[in-house]
């Protein structure tokens, strides 16, 4: 326990900190500028100083410990005199344009120079001029304004972990500067933003539009992009969102955004929205009324339920709608359709690993923190790059790097490359049985661990039928690596879920993890697809994890919902599919997705929803999927409506309306219309009533309010139990993979910048990365002849697409790379899939790509 | 670039220190050795040999005045500006020296010879005013000397390189 005096006022710690913040603490403001929370102390502005009882000199308080028995004094005359001085020493430089800057209102000199700071400077020479640069398509860069503290340098280093920008030059030309000097050519976190405490770094998506006092409204809420769920702030004005801002501290994220959550915002307000509801007529999707679309949905879907019993009526839920979105949805398609055909698109990786690890593992959730990640010795990343997929999980990854532990990647992680400390690169699609031979030699050494008995089998089974070593230089040593770590965490992305039988690599993560007792986290892409398990939409569990075929379960959701649910198995994503080709299924509402788009083998899927007798489509724009649809209704997005999410991690948060739209319902009132059309009343007034419901039949949310979520750290209880009950297959033992043999191999990139049908209307993201590149490694586009911008002619036995070329020397040998995120030349549309027999996740086939240069 | 040859050479730069990070000071300067200056391409090559980012690296190159990321002149000079250089006379000697060759800050005469720039101390407060030519040092400068000096390289150059 420290005890000292700052200002007469005896203040006590817990913890040792510094002075400044012992100060803070007890409510005593010391003025900084160098100084900021998310970083460490720099002692460079010399503005927090103040005087300590028995120390000559004035002290700068940011840095100097707090110590039992120190006394401090904070304001002086003394203090304030060396305080004005320094900004005046600030000012000689820095242009006195607040009416003009942007940052004028909350900009931390301004205020500093208010309160203590001369108001006429005595320094006579000429100010030092730098014209503001805008070469930069997110960032204003004005370096007249600058006052050197680097808190923008120390983000982008120690925090953000890209290294991007740096101080140049010294003295009095000091300046900070991306290393090209043009454009930043970064990760665009904007992270240097939030930090700048002066109008020396801006963002030109609000440039000159508004002034910090004029926002009408300011919204604490969650981003919609990722699974990792970050707290932001958004500013409201006019009806419209102005900026997407972190709070410091606030939330999973701790302050901190990425480029997606920070710039993505603006597709919300795009010209492309739909406004009304669209009925085809004559062939022809055409505006309609509320009244007019929502009859001839219920009328429609009563119809074939009349005639061709529930079964032939499905539903695609949404790993972007909130978890009442989703309850609503599920609860409809079982109790007024009389189906359990639900599913999402989650089936493609997420919900499809998680249910294959809950059958293993028990668990199938990331049962652990994002923040535990930094306290993990070895970290082994496998299937996709953290730091593009979730970005903010990624910096955790970083941190842990940067703190010593071991970064271990198999395949390829750009975003981890300066962080890694091994990495092995299989050939082409053989990350799998390098996973299967490191669990080999894992059980190897450490033996069957008797816990659980299937996953043991599996593995022995495993060992038996292994052949020989694959000799792939470093596979050994990381294999040391995971044996001799006292604490392990796997970090496992969806890319080996979606390939030919994807499920052996689960198994062999599974195995990994089981044997290793290491910690399991799983990447997800879009923002609810844990919540939408929880929810019910998957065909095979009720809300709240709990099991269609237990009985006890299902008697119990009856009572509270008032009617039978279906007996018969519901049908998965890929099941409703084929169904609907071959016309079992014969109408399906789409809440909030794109199959056509976000599905492989686009053609195939198009031609499965062309046979079906009737489609509706629930959707912010007019996707590929509307496009089909007999019924499209607009409904609302992110930051329109309230409602919960649940993270990757299990963490309830809100959701929360900051603007009123204007047009367009939220997802559930649309379906509860529908619904109650239909004969199956649903009287709910807003999205806390559902919520009152969940909490009433789910048990993962039992007693849950708004109030309790909105507190923060509200995470689902995890009690370990496999709720879908044991082991229904055991990886089967295919023979080594089939030949990789053509020239070039097709794999799907996950970029930083985009996420699909959302962020390719947010023009910032546009502006950042306006179209996709097809990545390839150097020495095969010498070969080709191909030099970076070249266009290049992608051609597949699916389809064929023109693409610019990116030289990526992390990719190896044979394999290209491009990314899913934009209209007409999305990867997908390019491959085709054949299903995995036991996650049900497509394993993507028919990569072997030529590429001709144009 | 940077060649097969430069890059051993930096490998062995690094292994004289605890880490990669130390070699960049040391790398930089022979570069600098090797080609008389520092282009952004070597930067970004020199990245990607010691794992460490560019814009650190560009730092630390722009922050030394003796580290050049420019092509200069034959004859590089780098006049003291700080307060003991500059208090000498009415005239600072950077004018002078920039009135005499008839270039300005950063420039170069056209005939290649010389380039001018005006650097942060030189370390010879003492013994104010102090320029530098090319690795040499003067101190105790007045115009005159300055004037000396220019006109001796100009002699001498007309002499050996015609």
């Amino acid at each position: 326990m420290i005890t000292l005096t700052i200002n007469d006022k005896e203040v006590t710690l817990e913890k040792p900190v510094s002075v400044l913040e012992a100060a803070r603490q007890a409510g005593i403001k010391i003025p900084t500028l160098c100084y900021h929370e998310a970083l460490k102390p720099y002692g460079g502005c010399r503005l927090c100083v103040v005087e300590v009882e028995r120390m000559p000199k004035l002290q700068t308080a940011c840095t100097l410990m707090a110590a039992d028995g120190m006394v401090v004094k904070t304001e002086s005359e003394g203090i304030s005199k060396v305080r004005r001085g320094i900004l005046e020493f600030l000012l000689i430089n820095h242009p006195l344009d607040c009416p003009y800057c942007d940052k004028a209102g909350e900009c931390e000199l301004q205020d500093l120079v208010n309160k203590y700071g001369p108001t006429v400077g005595r320094y006579k020479e000429e100010k030092r001029k730098v014209p503001e640069s805008h070469k930069d398509q997110i960032f204003a860069r004005n370096m007249e304004r600058c006052v050197v503290c680097t808190r923008c340098v120390r983000m982008c280093n120690d925090q953000q972990g890209a290294s991007a920008i740096s101080i140049m030059g010294r003295g009095n030309h000091s300046r900070m500067e991306p290393f090209s000097s043009d454009s930043f050519n970064c990760e665009y976190c904007g992270n240097c933003l939030t930090v700048c405490p002066v109008g020396a770094i801006l963002s030109r998506l609000y440039m000159h539009s508004f002034r910090p006092w004029q926002v009408d409204n300011e919204v604490e809420t969650i981003c919609s992009y990722c699974g990792v769920g970050c707290s932001l702030v958004v500013q409201v004005r006019d009806e419209s969102i102005k900026r997407v801002i972190p709070r410091t501290g606030l939330g999973v994220n701790r302050g901190l955004l990425c480029s997606r959550g920070r710039f993505g915002y603006e597709y919300i307000n795009s010209q492309d929205r739909l406004t009304t509801p669209l009925v085809r007529k004559n062939g022809k999707l055409e505006q309609s009324t509320w009244s007019e679309a929502l009859h001839i949905v219920a009328e429609r879907l009563s119809g074939i339920k009349r005639t061709d019993g529930g079964s032939a009526i499905a539903g695609i839920g949404s790993p972007r709608c909130s978890n009442e979105d989703n309850y609503v949805f599920q609860k409809f398609i079982r109790m007024a359709c009389g189906s359990n055909n639900i599913d999402s698109i989650s089936r493609t990786g997420y919900a499809a690993a998680q249910k294959y690890f809950e059958e293993l593992l028990g668990q199938g959730i990331t049962t652990n923190l994002i923040e535990g990640l930094k306290n993990s010795e070895v970290i082994f990343v496998v299937g996709g790059d953290p730091t593009a997929v979730n970005p903010i999980l990624g910096l955790s990854i970083r941190e842990a790097s940067r703190r010593g532990a071991k970064i271990v990647v198999l395949g390829n992680a750009k975003g981890l490359d300066r962080f890694k400390t091994l990495q092995v690169v299989p050939p082409v699609f053989r990350e799998m049985e390098v996973l299967e031979e490191l669990l080999v030699g894992v059980s190897g050494v450490k033996g069957a661990r008797g816990e659980k008995l299937d996953v043991d089998k599996g593995i022995r089974m495993l060992s038996d039928t292994y052949s020989g070593s694959m000799d792939i230089e470093g596979i050994e040593e990381l294999k040391q690596t995971l044996l001799n770590s006292p604490s392990t965490s796997i970090v496992f992305g969806m890319d080996l879920v979606q390939r030919a039988n994807g499920h052996r690599a689960v198994f062999a993560i599974a195995g990994l993890t089981y044997l290793l007792e290491a910690r399991l986290y799983l990447l997800s892409d879009r923002p609810n697809e844990q919540g939408l398990i929880d929810a019910g939409c998957v065909p095979d569990m009720l809300p709240g994890g709990r099991p269609l075929d237990i009985h006890d379960f299902k008697r119990k959701f009856e009572t509270e919902w008032g009617g039978p649910i279906p007996e018969e198995d519901g049908k998965t994503l890929f099941e409703i599919i084929e169904g609907a080709r071959n016309k079992s299924v014969k109408a399906l509402y789409i809440m909030g997705d794109n199959p056509v788009f976000n599905l492989p083998d686009a053609q195939y899927i198009k031609e499965a929803l062309q046979a079906l007798d009737f489609l509706v489509v629930q959707d912010l724009f007019l996707s590929e999927t509307a496009q089909l649809a007999d019924v499209v209704l607009p409904a609302l997005g992110w930051t329109e409506k309230t409602g919960t999410y649940t993270n990757l991690e299990r963490r309830i948060q809100l959701q929360k309306k900051a603007v009123n739209a204007g047009s367009g319902m939220e997802d559930w009132k649309i379906i509860s219309e529908v619904s109650g059309k239909m004969g199956y009343k649903m009287a709910y007034s807003d999205a806390e009533d559902i919520m009152d419901e969940i909490a009433k039949v789910s048990p993962l949310y039992r007693d849950l309010t708004y109030r309790e979520i909105s507190k923060g750290n509200c995470l689902w209880p995890y009690h370990g139990e496999p709720l879908r009950g044991e082991i229904h297959e055991l990886p089967a033992m295919v023979d080594a993979a089939s030949d990789f043999r053509a020239d070039f191999y097709l794999a799907l990139e996950k970029p930083l910048f985009h996420s699909g049908t959302l962020s390719r209307r947010s023009p910032a993201l546009m502006k950042i990365c306006p179209e996709p590149t097809l990545k390839i490694n150097g020495a095969a586009a010498r070969k080709l002849g191909l030099h970076e911008g070249n266009r290049v002619q992608v051609t597949t036995a699916a389809g064929s697409s023109e693409v610019p070329v990116s030289i990526d020397d992390t990719i190896k040998d044979n394999k290209v790379l491009l990314s899913n995120n934009f209209e007409g030349q999305g990867l997908f549309s390019l491959l085709t899939y054949t299903l995995d027999p036991v996650t049900k996740a497509p394993g993507i086939e028919g990569c072997e790509v030529r590429l001709i240069k144009i | 670039m940077i060649d097969e040859n430069m890059r051993q050479t930096i490998e062995g730069l690094i292994k004289k220190f605890p880490c990669r990070d130390s070699a960049v000071v040391p790398s930089l300067s022979y570069i600098q050795k090797v080609k008389g200056h520092i282009s952004e391409n070597d930067m970004e090559d020199l990245a990607i040999i010691l794992q460490f980012p560019e814009a650190r690296i560009f730092s630390a190159a722009s922050f030394y005045s003796m580290l050049k990321l420019m092509p200069k002149a034959r004859y590089h000079i780098q006049v003291c500006t700080n307060v003991s250089c500059s208090l000498v006379e009415t005239e600072t000697l950077f004018d002078h020296i920039s009135g005499k060759l008839g270039i300005g800050e950063g420039e170069i005469t056209p005939d290649g010879l010389f380039s001018l720039e005006s650097v942060e101390c030189l370390g010879s407060c003492g013994y104010a005013p102090a320029m530098m030519v090319n690795s040499e040092h003067y101190e105790n400068l007045n115009f005159k000397k300055a004037d000396e000096i220019i006109e001796l390289i100009i002699k001498e150059f007309t002499g050996k390189y015609p």
